[in-house]
């Protein structure tokens, strides 16, 4: 079950809204907000489609953001690719990439798996420091600007990034529905009984690894382009995965809809937090205390604590499940009261 | 001057084991890695760093101050946060990761990002000998902080084999649910056991801002290593860890030398990396498996 169930009038209505959103706020700090909602509404869902499925946690995962980012500004400098249509298409080979690595990184699990994933992130970090002939190490690499009027400059990255992102949810929503995706939570839930019954856990896990690292890359692409100058440290940064990984948990983990609404919350959180503490570091320990917050407080998530709670609000007046009518509750209450000991409320 | 290499690393090592004792003690006893370890490191480093610049105490006579204040806070985390995370280990890793980004955010503002080191009267001086015809040069912090790492790594084994909370440290990494059955106080024990392991990390702290220089984002780069220490050493292992602890200081020590010492770190990455994928138990140690 998708939730909330989305009819196809408010889809459209909501689509019309968001298109014309660039043009009701004009100001490009607007643009700017809009474009990274949908950075992180990519990136937290690819992330989900991986970690939120499967159970395995990667806090690596943004090395395939750096990659793509890095593919896209390399052949943009030296072929005169344009991004918009090399992004998809290098994200092609980042996938490509990221079946090799997830085909040996996920035969770690738990702990074992985060940290190596971590690993991961920082060997490519390293090479993107030292491989100067191609990335030219820590100044970075910068990129041709977009040939459209400066005036628009961020209005053509939002429509994009927009596009993405209704494209990742959908691909993730698809997912849900597949055997594919039941073998990808069967995983989670317990991979030693998902394999005794005929799952190809490795091949399920690979595979959620690639198409994962396939958004990021892309997104990695575009958010390169959108820069116009990318450096190792701020590309593979740590932090990018910490942002994924809150706001897939604060809006639910392992369900569509979370890292959607968790990037909401965390994008416009960031932004307010930044504005006032940015000028010192302390912004750094603000996010970690609401990481941990999130981490200790509602680890389930917005989407899951409140469907788990109106669950149990159903359980609690089970005795009524069938009766319409005020007479057949009543009936019903009767023959709950007469019948036995009384059940435990919940 | 291979020798002369070896030896510097080996004296290197020696404080790296000190550094990793705690953390592999914290994941025996409670199956938590703990990224944290390195913020933690460093918030040490800076603690001994201000008593010296503020008060002219001696960073090895600092560890007295900071590593009881660093058992309480231990205490206090594990009691207070990591406790109430139950389930998925993956969950208590983004904990850990979350309390580390915490303490670089306070560090980087309370110290800014300057790098810093503690430079004392006796910082540069370099003790130089000769083995037969091998003439050998140590500089005396590297020579006092092995000294003094040894001498804390020898109380700590003390602890672990001759008191009876070494004794219920022991038998809870060898096996919790037995340990309780026979009357360990289990949670009493973790939450002791993550103190001892901050305190221990306190005094490599005081020992690090001797030798190295510093600042709030040095942390991932010496988890990472402290990380493929243990992990190579086997997780949980503390001899492992100290043996790897040695061998890691060697092997970095001439990396550096026969690579650039930018890319010299790769070496701790990939180790970590291969470790835990194709030999997760390490050198000796237990297999980190979900069941």
């Amino acid at each position: 079950m998708t939730f909330p169930k989305v009819s196809r009038l408010w889809f459209g209505l909501g689509l019309i809204v968001l298109l014309a959103l660039p043009w009701l706020f004009r100001n490009p700090y607007y643009h700017l907000l809009g474009f990274n909602l949908w950075l992180l509404v990519v990136t937290a869902s690819a992330w989900n489609m991986l970690s939120g499925y499967t159970g395995y946690k990667s806090l690596g995962h943004s090395a395939f953001f750096g990659l793509g980012a890095y593919l896209v500004a390399i052949t943009a400098a030296r072929y005169g690719w344009n991004p918009l249509w090399s992004a998809p298409v290098l994200g092609l080979g980042v996938g490509v990439i990221a079946l090799l690595v997830g085909w040996v990184l996920l035969r770690a699990d738990g702990s074992a798996f985060v940290i190596a994933s971590i690993a991961v992130l920082l060997i490519f970090r390293l090479l993107a420091l030292n491989l100067r002939g191609l990335t030219s190490g820590a100044p970075g690499l910068s990129q041709p600007l977009p040939p459209w009027s400066p005036q628009f400059s961020r209005m053509p990255f939002y429509y994009y990034m927009l596009g993405l992102a209704i494209i990742t949810v959908g691909v993730s929503g698809f997912i849900r529905r597949t055997r594919f995706g039941l073998g990808l939570f069967a995983i989670r839930d317990d991979e030693g009984k998902a394999a005794s019954v005929g799952v190809a856990t490795n091949l399920y896990k690979v595979l959620a690894f690639g198409i994962s690292a396939y958004f990021m890359g892309v997104a990695g692409g575009i958010w390169s382009y959108f820069q116009g100058h990318i450096s190792p440290i701020f590309t593979f940064d740590i932090l990018n995965d910490v942002d994924m990984v809150i706001a897939s948990m604060l809006g639910g983990l392992g369900t569509l809809w979370g890292p959607v609404l968790g990037a909401f919350i965390i994008v416009p959180a960031r932004d307010l937090i930044l504005f006032r503490f940015g000028e010192s570091q302390i912004h750094l320990a603000v996010f970690g205390v609401l990481m941990i917050l999130i981490i200790v407080l509602l680890p389930n998530g917005i989407i899951t604590t409140y469907r788990n709670r109106r669950r149990r609000r159903a359980g609690r007046t089970s005795a009524f499940a069938g009766a319409r009518t005020a007479a057949e509750m009543t009936e019903a209450a009767q023959k709950a009261d007469q019948s036995g000991p009384e059940k435990p409320v919940r | 001057m291979l020798v002369q290499v070896l030896l510097t690393g080996v004296l290197t090592g020696g404080v790296y084991a000190l550094m990793v004792s705690g953390l592999s003690l914290i994941f025996g006893v409670m199956r938590v890695i703990n990224i944290a370890h390195g913020a933690f490191l460093v918030l040490g480093a800076y603690l001994s760093y201000w008593l010296f610049t503020l008060a002219g105490v001696d960073p090895i006579l600092s560890i007295l101050v900071i590593a009881p204040l660093f058992y309480l806070v231990g205490v206090g985390v594990q009691r207070g946060l990591i406790s109430r995370v139950g389930g998925d280990a993956g969950f208590v890793v983004l904990l850990t990761i979350a309390v580390a980004v915490s303490l670089e955010g306070i560090m980087g503002a309370l110290w800014q990002s300057t790098v810093r080191t503690v430079r004392t009267d006796y910082t540069s001086t370099v003790l130089s000998f000769t083995v037969g015809t091998m003439p050998l040069r140590v500089p005396l912090v590297r020579l006092g902080g092995f000294a003094a790492s040894l001498l804390i790594l020898a109380a700590l084994y003390l602890v672990l084999t001759r008191t009876r909370l070494g004794r219920a440290i022991r038998a809870t990494i060898q096996n919790p649910e037995a340990a309780q059955l026979v009357g360990v106080n289990i949670a009493k024990v973790k939450a002791t056991t993550f103190g001892i392991g901050l305190a221990t990390v306190a005094a490599g702290g005081a020992m690090f801002s001797l030798i190295f220089s510093f600042n709030a984002g040095s942390h991932v780069e010496w988890i990472s290593k402290m990380l493929s220490i243990i992990v190579l050493g086997g997780l949980g292992s503390l001899p492992g860890a100290l043996i790897a602890a040695l061998l890691l200081g060697a092997v970095e020590n001439l990396s550096a030398v026969v690579m650039t010492s930018y890319i010299s770190p790769i070496v701790f990455y990939l180790i970590l990396f291969l470790v835990l994928v194709f030999r997760p138990q390490g050198l000796l140690g237990t297999r980190l498996r979900k069941s």
